[in-house]
């Protein structure tokens, strides 16, 4: 009795252990992984109702101390073709190069997209999406161009700046942002300054470049990379800055109106996500739109002071492609690859639902159709920007952003260039040419694939 | 116990061995070991004399030899520098954690367990000193960039309205102070683990060896050197081995922290690994080169500290043995 019992248990727990992912009956199955709960919740509402002939599992980890690049690696490592592994997959901005580089990610073309559907990508989303050989493996459903946000009242005040058109002209290019700098802290009796610090400049001026790191094999360190270490040391030295890093306490303290700050330089994401909740100390996240939230951020906060405008430079930040996994893709029958197909186009380029899901999201759409859609039926005055309508500006920037200037080992490079370059030689600790040497050699021992001259 | 367990099967007529209950009780430890200690110890292994970097080629790729270990230990290879800085970093901020930790550990351990302080609200200080140990690595490391943020944060404004400075310091960028900083959290967060071993150990020792003691006049000071101290040797011996290989796999507090910075400073030896594996191209070789030389290193300090402390002189060894026996 007592054997049949340790049997019974010990077989309980061998196949509660092995959960086995079977399909439903003739339903076709997908696997779609993720790092935020964003595209589950948007398959969930706008397309399972329609096809009941899917059923999706949905993996979910988070980009936290890499645990999503380690679980793709792993996975596709030991067995892309395993039940576990992913039909479809998501991929950041961060990690979208690595992974469409690799052979792990197939040609969208294998499932049936045509050029012209894809045509009516953003170009710089598209780009990024594309391996260097020009193959589109990723497509993305937001479209993350990036402006700068200035306060407006801090604008007219030390600048006498009344327009978003006035500011841009002070803001046109770095030489003449440099200036602006200079003269508001002189207005402002050095109080003001334009930014937090030169982390956030970073983001816009990489975009500046005219190669990426990497071509053909070799690093290469653009002549605008060293223009950028001027302006950012001028900018430290000078005082020009309040010498905060991005994402820290004095970055949102500058946002709440705290600590004096002219400009940010942010995405579209950067507006409704970061600039907006964080413009007043205790924002109602739960209401946001309630009357005495709105109130609240007016009187004591920055709500409905900042200002948009396209800034010296056209970028982008952000943004997340859906990508394929090549090798199930490659077995997969032709129902299955109508299905993903169908599913990747429906939400990066099918127009009505892109229309449908910026007026009910507030995102900024990957597709240039959706766009122009929007903006035809009249705009989207935004009250935080004092009536200002962004999907305009951010509808010229994304048409404009350079998306060939990403390459695979952007994440790393980036990182060893701030940590051996912007940060020791603007801080004056050391000259620039032992900083691009040490630079140099970090990069060489972090990439054996690259050659580093 | 023992009693019981030869005699009793001995009574009975058939003779009947639980001794298979035993394997089988500790096989999930051993299978589990198996598969997810030994066998990622033996690919490390295999990886470290392989061409392997990048996924594409963790498992299709080619015995290369030694090639890893010689760039290791060639002052002319780009690894060099930083593997050997990395050790000599982590070496600093271990012994500037790890000297204070036992020292403290141990005296708070004697007064817990000292039979003439008779500490009040024992159960309060043992739970408050250990109470860092609980709380997830990361946590602390991102509780105190904050508290140290520059050029605004707790630590600067204190400084600067209490007129210490006048400037907001950035001490994220001063060697001293990130390394100091480290080696503090990694003290404050494993003094109370140390000192609850420490405490077992003592609590270990005979009670009548003390009551002689007092007997016999010792002062406290006496009675911890020459009983206390000499009868917690494999506990010390325990503690420091643990202490070196916790040490020098240490990675979560200067990785949130300062992610090696300023210049390498704060890189640590599993940082350097971790670097090497998981950014950039992924020199899953090299990685695992440095990981067998680490592992090495480990294995030599262990054996050093057993024969410094346990070895030496036979003596104490066998007192603490009868010691041991309550």
């Amino acid at each position: 009795m007592k054997k049949i019992l340790s049997l019974v248990l010990a077989l309980a727990l061998a196949i509660g252990m092995m959960s086995f992912a079977t399909a439903e009956d003739g339903k076709i199955k997908l696997v779609v992984w993720s790092f935020t709960n964003e595209l589950q919740g948007m398959i969930e509402k706008y397309y399972l109702p329609n096809h009941p002939e899917l059923d999706i599992e949905f993996q979910i980890y988070p980009t936290d101390g890499n645990a999503y690049t380690t679980k793709v690696d792993n996975t596709f490592g030991a067995n892309a073709t395993s039940d576990e592994a992913p039909d479809i997959f998501t991929l950041e901005a961060a990690f979208v190069k690595h992974y469409v580089e690799s052979d792990w990610t197939g040609d969208l073309k294998d499932i049936g997209f045509t050029d012209e559907e894809l045509a009516v990508a953003f170009p710089v989303m598209a780009q990024i999406g594309q391996n260097s050989a020009g193959v589109q493996k990723g497509l993305s459903w937001q479209s993350t161009p990036g402006v700068l946000m200035y306060r407006a009242s801090l604008a007219e005040k030390y600048l006498g700046v009344k327009t978003p058109e006035e500011m841009q002209a002070k803001v046109a290019d770095w030489d003449t942002f440099l200036e602006t700098a200079e003269e508001l802290k002189t207005a402002s009796n050095g109080e003001v300054k334009m930014i937090i610090g030169s982390g956030d400049i970073w983001n816009a001026y990489q975009y500046q470049r005219s190669e990426p790191w990497v071509v053909d094999g070799k690093l290469v360190i653009d002549d605008e990379l060293l223009d950028f270490e001027e302006l950012v040391k001028t900018m430290e030295q000078d005082d020009l800055t309040h010498k905060g890093g991005a994402w820290s306490e004095p970055w949102f303290a500058g946002m709440r109106g705290e600590l004096p700050t002219l400009c940010y330089f942010l995405p579209t994401w950067g507006l409704h996500y970061t600039l907006k909740p964080n413009c007043v100390a205790g924002w109602d996240a739960e209401n946001p739109d309630s009357e005495e939230n709105i109130k609240k951020a007016t009187e004591e906060g920055t709500y409905g002071d900042w200002r948009i405008t396209d800034g010296p430079v056209a970028y982008s930040w952000g943004g997340t492609w859906m990508g394929i996994n090549a090798a199930k893709a490659a077995q997969a029958d032709d129902a299955k690859k109508a299905a993903m197909h169908d599913l990747i186009k429906f939400f990066t380029l099918d127009d009505d639902f892109l229309t449908q899901y910026a007026k009910d999201s507030g995102d900024f759409v990957g597709s240039k159709a959706a766009v122009d859609k929007i903006l035809a039926e009249g705009g989207t005055p935004n009250p935080f920007l004092g009536g200002q309508d962004h999907y305009a500006i951010f509808a010229s920037a994304a048409a404009l952003a350079n998306g060939s200037l990403m390459s695979e080992y952007d994440d790393t490079i980036n990182s060893l260039w701030n940590d051996y370059v912007t940060t020791p030689y603007t801080k004056g600790e050391k000259d620039l040419d032992t900083c691009l040497t040490e630079f140099k050699e970090a990069v060489a021992a972090a990439i054996t694939t690259i050659t580093v001259e | 116990m023992q009693a019981q367990a030869t005699s009793g099967p001995k009574k009975k007529v058939k003779s009947i061995s639980y001794s298979h209950w035993g394997y089988i009780f500790i096989a999930p430890f051993f299978i589990t070991f198996l598969i997810f200690g030994l066998y990622p110890i033996i690919f490390t292994f295999r990886t470290s004399i392989t061409d392997a970097v990048g996924w594409e080629k963790i498992l299709n790729n080619n015995i290369i030899g030694f090639e890893n270990f010689r760039q290791l230990f060639d002052p002319n290879s780009l690894v060099y520098s930083k593997f050997w800085g990395s050790l000599g970093n982590t070496m600093i901020m271990w012994f500037f954690n790890f000297v204070p930790q036992l020292g403290l550990a141990l005296i708070l351990a004697s007064w817990f367990t000292d039979s003439r302080l008779h500490l009040k609200l024992q159960g309060f200080y043992k739970t408050t000193i250990f109470m860092p140990n609980i709380i997830t690595a990361a946590t602390i490391g991102m509780l105190f960039m904050s508290f140290f943020a520059f050029p605004i944060g707790p630590v600067n404004t204190f400084v600067q309205t209490s007129g210490i400075a006048n400037m907001p310091i950035e001490y994220f960028r001063s060697v001293a102070w990130s390394r100091g900083l480290i080696s503090f959290i990694q003290w404050w967060m494993w003094c109370g683990n140390t000192m609850i071993i420490m405490i077992a150990g003592i609590s270990g020792i005979n009670p009548s060896l003390f009551e002689a003691a007092l007997v016999d006049g010792c002062t406290s000071r006496q009675t911890f050197w020459k009983i206390t101290l000499p009868l917690i040797k494999p506990i010390l011996v325990y503690n420091l081995t643990t202490s070196l290989v916790g040490g020098l796999t240490m990675f979560d507090i200067p990785h949130m922290m300062t992610q090696g910075n300023p210049n390498e400073t704060t890189n640590t030896v599993a940082r350097f690994i971790y670097t090497q594996g998981f950014t950039g191209s992924r020199n899953f070789n090299m990685a695992s080169a440095a990981s067998v030389v680490l592992f090495v290193i480990i294995i030599a300090g262990s054996l050093v500290i057993r024969y410094v402390l346990n070895d030496h002189d036979p003596k104490p060894g066998k007192v603490s043995g009868k010691g041991a026996i309550k």
